[in-house]
């Protein structure tokens, strides 16, 4: 497993680091509006209404930012979880614990691609 | 009291002229505030797992109809959730000052002919999209620009 990893690390690296730069730029607008604004009633009820954002989803530009806010961050959380268990002294199990965070982020944005193409 | 750390960390490609100590970890690495701020830098890794997640689900309910949907936004509502969007967005705020602060540190000095633009330039740039990108998703999200 720590073989595969070292030969997936260019592109594993490329990922996080979308993730960490594009990810976290992405970030606040989606939860300042869906995650506290809507909830808390400061945004209008028409303007998360399913319709409007349905069809804000569903075009080319929101398919792609909506997929960027779905794997980007997967990818960023995997690789410092990985970075924090090493850290942590768990070099041994490091094989064990990159390859399973990194297939949760590979399950994750492969399920987010499937998302935005069914919209 | 120091522990072996990664046996391949540092390690010359071939001898080396002068000998050297394999690499060591104090015990009680963590324990310096820098140390701890790189530590909660790579904590963050657990919140951008599930934040992707969480919005994996949503996005899936609006691909399945206005129930699923309706289901999504009352779920929003529940306390946890609430509490979790707050971490997620406080996590996300420290990322990005800490990494929009070393990203112009780590630049090379030169791309092939191009010249990366000054430090503080840079900085600035990161910024700038980072609150352009922000101000562009709450106006069209929150519905001001139809």
């Amino acid at each position: 497993m720590k073989t595969l990893l070292l030969k997936l690390e260019p592109v594993v690296w490329l990922l996080f680091g979308m993730g960490i730069m594009l990810g976290t730029i992405l970030l606040p607008g989606w939860l300042l509006v869906m995650g506290l604004g809507a909830p808390l009633g400061l945004v209008p009820e028409s303007a998360v209404a399913f319709d409007r954002m349905h069809a804000l989803a569903a075009n080319p530009l929101g398919r792609l930012v909506l997929l960027g806010l779905i794997a980007l961050p997967l990818w960023k959380g995997a690789h410092h979880l990985r970075s924090l268990s090493v850290d942590g002294g768990g070099h041994a199990r490091d094989g064990l614990v990159g390859g399973v965070l990194y297939a949760l982020a590979l399950a994750g944005s492969v399920l987010g691609i499937l998302a935005v193409a069914r919209l | 009291m120091a522990r072996s750390w990664n046996p391949h960390a540092m390690q010359p490609h071939g001898p080396a002229r002068t000998r050297t100590a394999p690499p060591q970890v104090p015990d009680r690495f963590w324990s310096a505030p820098r140390m701890r701020r790189y530590l909660l830098f790579d904590a963050t890794g657990l919140v951008y797992l599930l934040i992707g997640f969480v919005i994996l689900r949503a996005v899936w309910a609006l691909g399945d109809g206005g129930e699923a949907w309706a289901r999504v936004l009352r779920d929003y509502r529940n306390p946890l959730y609430l509490l979790f969007h707050a971490v997620t967005l406080l996590s996300v705020i420290y990322v990005g000052v800490r990494f929009f602060g070393l990203f112009p540190k780590a630049q090379p000095p030169r791309i092939g002919p191009v010249k990366p633009p000054p430090r503080p330039v840079l900085h600035a740039l990161l910024y700038a999209a980072w609150g352009v990108v922000t101000l562009g998703l709450l106006l069209v999200l929150g519905g001001v620009i139809a």
